[in-house]
């Protein structure tokens, strides 16, 4: 660099004038580049496979599967945490009694039979309060200390299932437990308060892991160590960085699992995700809507996509409808009607997402149901809307409040759009507190609030009995949606007596045609999202319930890497 | 000298006595605790059993307890255990600091690289074409805000050169090479953004250091321009330079909070931010009080430094 003396002169050679307007020109010439460069083409005439189908090739051994991950494993306890941090793990380590269809064995993504994981047999007494687990003999425990790859038995299970019942978060599952016997090394027989033939599914959740006595003993606890039989072990788990598994050579099946090393980094920015998919850093990445998956595809065109139909809206506007004005089911079937939810399926989900229903669909039906299917007061009609309102003595609307925590950008949208309708056909006035994550969770959960909450129902559960007993009875401790309705209390109880899967069926759809009726729970509409896979991914399909990612990570145990 | 820093340090402890009020108070005044953000999700846990682990954990105590227990763990240095964690806060602050240590040291430096040749060639090329770009680029400095530009960084990085800092923290130790390449782009958004001011500043102290007698004295003697800049000009330039380094500090390791999240890197600003989140308490207490003591610390220094730069100055 010269260094020249300063002038002091006036003379300019570029003057501030002429600076502001070659900037001004070169600001629009850039805005018009950028403008041009949006124009592609138009993302609603695209789609994607919802099902990717299990490679006919024979599987190949080895590599290293990465993910970035926004979530970070608060503990690794499963009695203490049910966290998609930990969980998006947890079930490639450790296994469960029973399980549901991976990938490359279901015969499409709505299959939800159940397989045997350490159970190879199960079944239940006349009553349906007894049921008898024949375990797999030969299954090892990860040959580190202190099991040192010392053989599982049903003392094992029995003993995890005691602790789950004893404290935490499953214990509400787990204390429907009477009591449990070993008759032999590879029997447990479980003994219900009450009958319930869909026990099966609740112990066949992402969440109902078996971890090992020996580590509760010694440390009191399951922070620190994380011991199964599943088909990976820990290797690493260093918050705010990495976890990860490694192939578990004693495994009980044999041939499995394919791929030598699980990575998943901790990457809470999704710019940093797509960017790490972008460059080969990471095999996988969920995407919320279709415009993102097509900026995605423009720099990765032989990337995999596969679509994720949703089954059921997790989130939705949650009443007060133990108090004034939400417990007069007028009032509640208006706000329904004044919902304009195909508005917020077109726009906000480009036409991808769904109206809006609480209980899986195949549950009770073979196809999705439509916004016109779901009845009456979940259609677009607010001239009705109001009339029931004036019936219900709220003609001239009121004041309400509505909290939510924002899980994506969309759903904030979601919240203005419902303000809007409710105030435009209703003249309900909504006053929306966005709250973080505690904040919102503490309110909700703690069940103390008014007005209204944009209210969900947990992210991992697959199983009927989870989705309708757990979560609508008026009892449970999961009825987040306050529901209190003798008719779905006596249809959810009589569902867990009912073996039969017609009659099962016949059942579950009762139960929605009332909480639709009743509009117990107004479901909102909602998009499953994208996932996106590197080209060598196979045996890679998110399934029903089960993503490739978070809660449905066990997914991923029975892929492989075609490099 | 020695009776300055004595009564600068004495002077620290009510500032660091009211931000543990401030930052005690504001974490009781958020809704909601640890305990609620690590179970509620799942609806499982009666009240009766949140209640036992509140008190197991000390939460169930009057806040002025709460207050007292906690100013005694941090006066014997034993902060205790996150409650989302049940790691001891020591070892995370550990892994922490190492990391946004490195981070704002690498920022500082990339900083001040651009800031001061930048500013010099400003000052030194007043209205001539190289002063418009030197300024422009600290105002972008100053307008761009960290979080837009890292993602701008990072996404680009991916789409031109298909190439971002590799996923995943490594210590300096563990791999020097893959350590550097982490750091290197978090701490050039970080630089720039510390540059901007810093560059302001070093323009027109250096402008208004040349307009100066002795300045004019030393062209006069016909010495070379270059030896005039920087010998007689800069260092007497460059005590406001170190006052807004100084003040910047506590925008760097702001800046940090941000800039951690988007690259992935495990430093104080992630630790804080979750901790926050979750009101893990004892964490972003502690944090909030390290941070504090280093700003004082650190503003002290700068303090010091004044001497070093102009020996006329004297302590009392």
């Amino acid at each position: 660099m010269g260094a020249s003396r300063p002038r002091n002169v006036t003379r300019r050679d570029v003057t501030r004038r002429d600076f502001i307007k070659r900037a001004g020109w070169a600001g629009a010439g850039m805005t018009a580049l950028v403008a041009g460069a949006g124009r592609g083409r138009s993302a609603a005439s695209v789609s994607y496979p919802d099902w990717i189908p299990a490679s006919a090739k024979p599987p190949k051994r080895g590599g290293v599967l990465t993910r970035g991950a926004p979530w970070d494993p608060p503990v690794i306890d499963p009695r203490l945490t049910q966290s998609i941090g930990t969980f998006q793990f947890v079930g490639l380590t450790s296994s469960r009694l029973i399980r549901y269809a991976f990938p490359e064995e279901a015969t499409g993504t709505n299959d939800l039979s159940l397989k045997g994981d350490l159970a190879e047999s199960w079944q239940s007494s006349s009553d349906l309060r007894t049921w008898t687990f024949k375990l797999r003999q030969g299954v090892k425990w990860h040959n580190i200390p202190p099991l040192n790859g010392r053989e599982l038995v049903a003392a094992d299970v029995k003993y995890c299932f005691e602790q789950y019942a004893k404290e935490g978060l499953q214990s509400f599952t787990f204390r429907e437990i009477e009591g449990m016997e070993t008759p032999d090394k590879y029997t447990l027989r479980v003994h219900l308060v009450t009958p319930n033939v869909l026990f099966p599914q609740n112990v066949a959740e992402s969440v109902t892991v078996i971890f090992s006595r020996e580590i509760l003993e010694e440390d009191g606890d399951l922070k620190k160590r994380l011991v199964g039989t599943g088909p990976y072990i820990l290797k690493e788990h260093t918050r705010k960085v990495r976890v990860v598994l490694v192939r578990n050579p004693d495994y009980y099946d044999k041939s499995r699992p394919y791929v030598d090393e699980i990575v998943i980094l901790s990457t809470p920015d999704a710019a940093t995700r797509l960017a790490a998919f972008r460059t080969g850093q990471s095999d996988i990445l969920p995407l919320n809507s279709l415009s993102e998956v097509e900026v995605a595809r423009k720099t990765n065109p032989n990337a995999i996509v596969q679509e994720y139909k949703n089954v059921l809206a997790p989130f939705g506007v949650a009443l007060a409808q133990d108090k004034p004005p939400f417990n007069d089911i007028r009032v509640r079937r208006a706000i329904s009607m004044a919902i304009d939810r195909q508005k917020q399926v077109d726009t906000i989900y480009e036409g991808h997402g769904i109206p809006g229903w609480g209980v899986p669909y195949m549950y009770y039906q073979d196809k999705a149901p439509t916004l016109k299917e779901l009845g009456p007061w979940w259609q677009y009609r607010p001239a009705e809307a109001k009339k029931l309102m004036t019936e219900a003595g709220h003609g001239n609307g009121f004041e309400t409040t509505l909290f939510y925590y924002e899980y994506w950008p969309q759903m904030t949208s979601q919240v203005q759009l419902v303000q809007q309708d409710l105030k435009k056909n209703l003249n309900i006035n909504i006053k929306i507190q966005k709250l973080d994550y505690t904040t919102y969770y503490g309110r909700y959960v703690e069940n103390k609030w008014d007005g209204m909450s944009w209210g969900f129902q947990s992210g991992h559960a697959v199983g009927l009995d989870e989705r309708t007993y757990m979560y609508m009875h008026s009892k449970s401790t999961k009825n987040f949606f306050r529901v209190n309705d003798p008719v779905i209390d006596e249809l959810t109880l009589k569902l867990r007596q009912t073996p039969d899967r017609n009659d099962q069926r016949t059942i579950t759809k009762k139960i929605v045609d009332r909480e639709l009726d009743q509009v117990l729970r107004m479901w909102m509409p909602y998009d499953g999202g994208f996932f996106l896979y590197q080209p060598h991914l196979r045996n890679m399909s998110a399934l029903a319930l089960r993503r490739t990612d978070g809660y449905g990570s066990p997914t991923t145990a029975r892929l492989w890497l075609d490099k | 000298m020695h009776r300055y820093v004595i009564r600068r340090l004495l002077l620290a402890f009510p500032v660091l006595a009211l931000s543990s009020l401030i930052v005690f108070g504001l974490m009781r005044v958020m809704p909601g605790d640890a305990l609620i953000a690590l179970m509620g999700e799942s609806g499982n846990v009666g009240e009766k059993e949140l209640a036992k682990l509140r008190k197991e954990l000390g939460l169930d105590k009057p806040y002025h307890e709460q207050y007292l227990i906690w100013l005694w763990q941090m006066v014997s240095l034993s902060p205790g255990d996150s409650i989302f964690t049940n790691e001891p806060i020591p070892v995370s602050l550990r892994k922490a600091i190492p990391v946004t240590l490195e981070l704002a040291a690498l920022a500082l430096i990339i900083g001040l690289v651009i800031a001061v040749p930048i500013g010099v060639l400003s000052a030194t090329h007043q209205d001539k074409p190289a002063d418009y770009v030197g300024r422009v680029v600290a105002v972008s400095g100053l307008s761009i805000p960290d979080f837009w530009l890292g993602t701008l960084v990072i996404t680009f990085a991916a789409i031109w050169v298909h190439w971002i800092p590799p996923i995943g923290y490594v210590s300096f130790w563990e791999s020097p090479s893959r350590n550097l390449q982490q750091f290197l782009l978090p701490a050039a958004v970080l630089g720039f953004r510390l540059s901007a001011a810093t560059m302001r500043m070093t323009r027109s102290t250096v402008l208004e250091t040349l307009r100066e007698d002795y300045v004019r004295t030393a062209w006069a003697k016909g010495l070379a321009g270059r030896l005039v800049v920087y010998k007689h000009a800069l260092k007497n330039a460059l005590i406001p330079v170190v006052t807004i380094i100084g003040g910047q500090l506590g925008v760097l390791l702001a800046g940090t909070v941000v800039v951690e999240q988007i690259f992935a890197l495990p430093g104080m600003g992630r630790l804080t931010v979750e901790a926050i989140l979750y009101r893990d308490y004892p964490v972003v207490q502690t944090n909030v009080m390290l941070v504090a003591a280093t700003l004082v610390t650190l503003n002290l220094l700068v303090d010091l430094t004044y001497a070093w730069l102009d020996p006329r100055i004297r302590y009392r």
